[in-house]
């Protein structure tokens, strides 16, 4: 078991990290101060709400009742999807690899009153036990910064048979849209890189190492760790001024799917 | 039988076009060495959708001349070739004779299939009725006509694919095209078949609600040097970079 920063221990980080996990840590260290108005935003909502498209949870409906439910978020930044369902009743525990982040998921915890334990660790390998949770969760976390083959594997390490596993990850057709400039800008309709082998990117706009599979490769992953796919859902652009468009313009995301949301089951 | 307003086009379509299309196709797709999908004819033994069909039940939905079911055939299985087209029956009987098998052909739409339920253990087709009959109907067709466990695998355009072709051009091009969101009809040539696409996660979805649990989806990416019948060197070179065709493989509940 890791050492819980709730606690205010201090953080015993495996040294064994993957290279791009090594690489995502310190990118990630000096990203966080600019998550922090989102981290105290979404923390104050009420409401769930999915992606950069603020997707409501209400339309979307791919979680279960998680009510009582062991929820383990994988890549969970300043950790706000869990607070919404520790809120609805489940027991999360939310894991990250940069102490940053956690630090800010740790205050709103205080400001909240809302506690539950956040494990400083890559999700590539999680010192939590086998079969111990019924519901694995990334939204833009592990889903996009780990490699999918060890942070999948993972995820159907921990969660027990019959446990879900719920993700949020960048439109396919968005990578191959999105131009490798600094700085970022939207998204065309040029397809500027190819689809087949489309796998670990890395931009110009930042240090990050980045993963993203297309459809065939996430069916294939998914299913070689013991997972049933049961649902793609594609987010779209509801037509209003929805979210915060950076990556992509309002328009674009209205023809095609800037985000996607996997949601699969483990096997018994 | 009474059938759809867009079966009755496309079977009108097809009558009209299919000595055209055998003459243009049959020679690249009645190879007989080994069951090959698609555009570009690669062998199912390389893809392991269909695997070994011996002493098997099979239903090819929109079968053609039957280049597939006749080689399907020698290999042991119980083969139906299903297809819209009258015409292009009557190529499949020639062939099915010049073979030496024989298997029943039946005319009709697979959105609506005269056969009873739970008789195959694999329901399959190569870019047939799943392009050209609405998925809406062909989806629940397939999960009634196949036996639990039973295999669907079908070949088809990429959705993808579909959002890059432009009708100006007549090409497939390096950029989007045309909208992701809402696909489903395509029609935009009076002198063309009707075509019917979805969204990735659409398709899933309708597989769900029919009992279907998805297995595969294997993207095609033709080799170096692939040739084929059906489309430009520009073309191939572009389905070298994005999947222009690809195969579904789903297991019956």
């Amino acid at each position: 078991m890791g050492a819980l920063l709730a606690d205010g221990g201090d953080l015993a980080v495996p040294e064994d990290l993957t290279p791009h996990a090594a690489i995502n840590r310190d990118e990630w260290a000096k990203e966080a101060a600019g998550y922090v108005a989102g981290a105290e935003r979404n923390w104050a909502s009420e409401e769930i709400s999915w992606g950069i498209l603020d997707a409501p949870e209400s339309e979307v409906r791919i979680l279960p009742d998680v009510e009582g439910k062991d929820v383990v978020e994988l890549g969970c930044g300043t950790a706000y999807v869990s607070a919404w369902l520790a809120r609805r009743g489940a027991r999360p525990v939310g894991v990250d690899l940069t102490a940053e982040q956690l630090e800010t998921a740790r205050r709103m915890q205080e400001k909240h009153g809302l506690e539950f334990p956040l494990i400083h660790a890559s999700a590539e390998d999680v010192p939590l036990p086998d079969a111990s949770f019924d519901l694995a969760v990334s939204e833009y976390g592990a889903s996009i910064w780990c490699d999918p083959d060890l942070w999948v594997a993972e995820a159907g390490r921990l969660l027990r048979p019959g446990g879900e596993l719920v993700f949020l990850v960048n439109g396919t057709l968005l990578m191959l849209t999105t131009p490798d400039v600094d700085p970022v800008v939207p998204a065309g309709t040029d397809l500027v890189r190819p689809y087949f082998g489309m796998r670990r990117f890395e931009w110009e706009s930042d240090d990050g190492i980045d993963f993203h599979l297309g459809y065939g490769d996430w069916i294939r992953v998914l299913g070689s760790h013991g997972f049933e796919v049961e649902r793609l859902v594609e987010l779209r652009n509801p037509g209003h001024d929805a979210g915060r468009y950076h990556l992509f313009t309002a328009e674009w995301a209205e023809q095609w799917p800037a985000e996607e949301m996997w949601k699969a089951r483990k096997l018994a | 039988m009474k059938i759809s307003p867009d079966a009755e086009r496309n079977r009108a379509n097809w009558d009209r076009r299919s000595d055209e299309y055998q003459t243009q196709h049959a020679e690249f797709i009645g190879r007989k060495d080994e069951p090959r999908w698609g555009m570009w004819q690669l062998p199912d033994s390389e893809l392991g959708i269909l695997g070994d069909v011996a002493g098997k039940d099979v239903l090819e939905l929109g079968c053609g001349a039957a280049q597939w079911s006749i080689l399907l055939a020698q290999r042991g299985a119980r083969v139906v070739g299903l297809d819209n087209s009258a015409r292009q029956l009557e190529h499949a009987r020639q062939l099915t004779a010049a073979a030496g098998v024989d298997f029943p052909l039946v005319h009709a739409s697979a959105d609506e299939v005269p056969l009873p339920a739970g008789t195959f253990d694999v329901v399959f087709c190569d870019h047939g009725a799943m392009t050209f009959a609405d998925p809406y109907r062909t989806v629940p067709e397939a999960a009634r006509l196949l036996r639990p466990g039973g295999l669907f695998a079908f070949s088809h355009s990429a959705p993808l694919a579909m959002c890059c072709w432009s009708e100006e051009s007549e090409t497939m091009e390096r950029h989007l095209v045309s909208p992701y969101f809402g696909m489903h009809r395509f029609d935009d040539l009076p002198d063309q078949p009707v075509e019917f696409n979805l969204p990735y996660g659409e398709w899933i979805r309708l597989f769900r609600e029919h009992g279907f649990r998805v297995e595969a989806l294997v993207e095609v990416q033709p080799p170096a040097g692939a040739e084929t019948t059906y489309r430009t060197a520009e073309e191939t070179e572009w389905a070298r970079s994005w999947p222009m065709e690809e195969i579904w493989r789903c297991r019956k509940t």
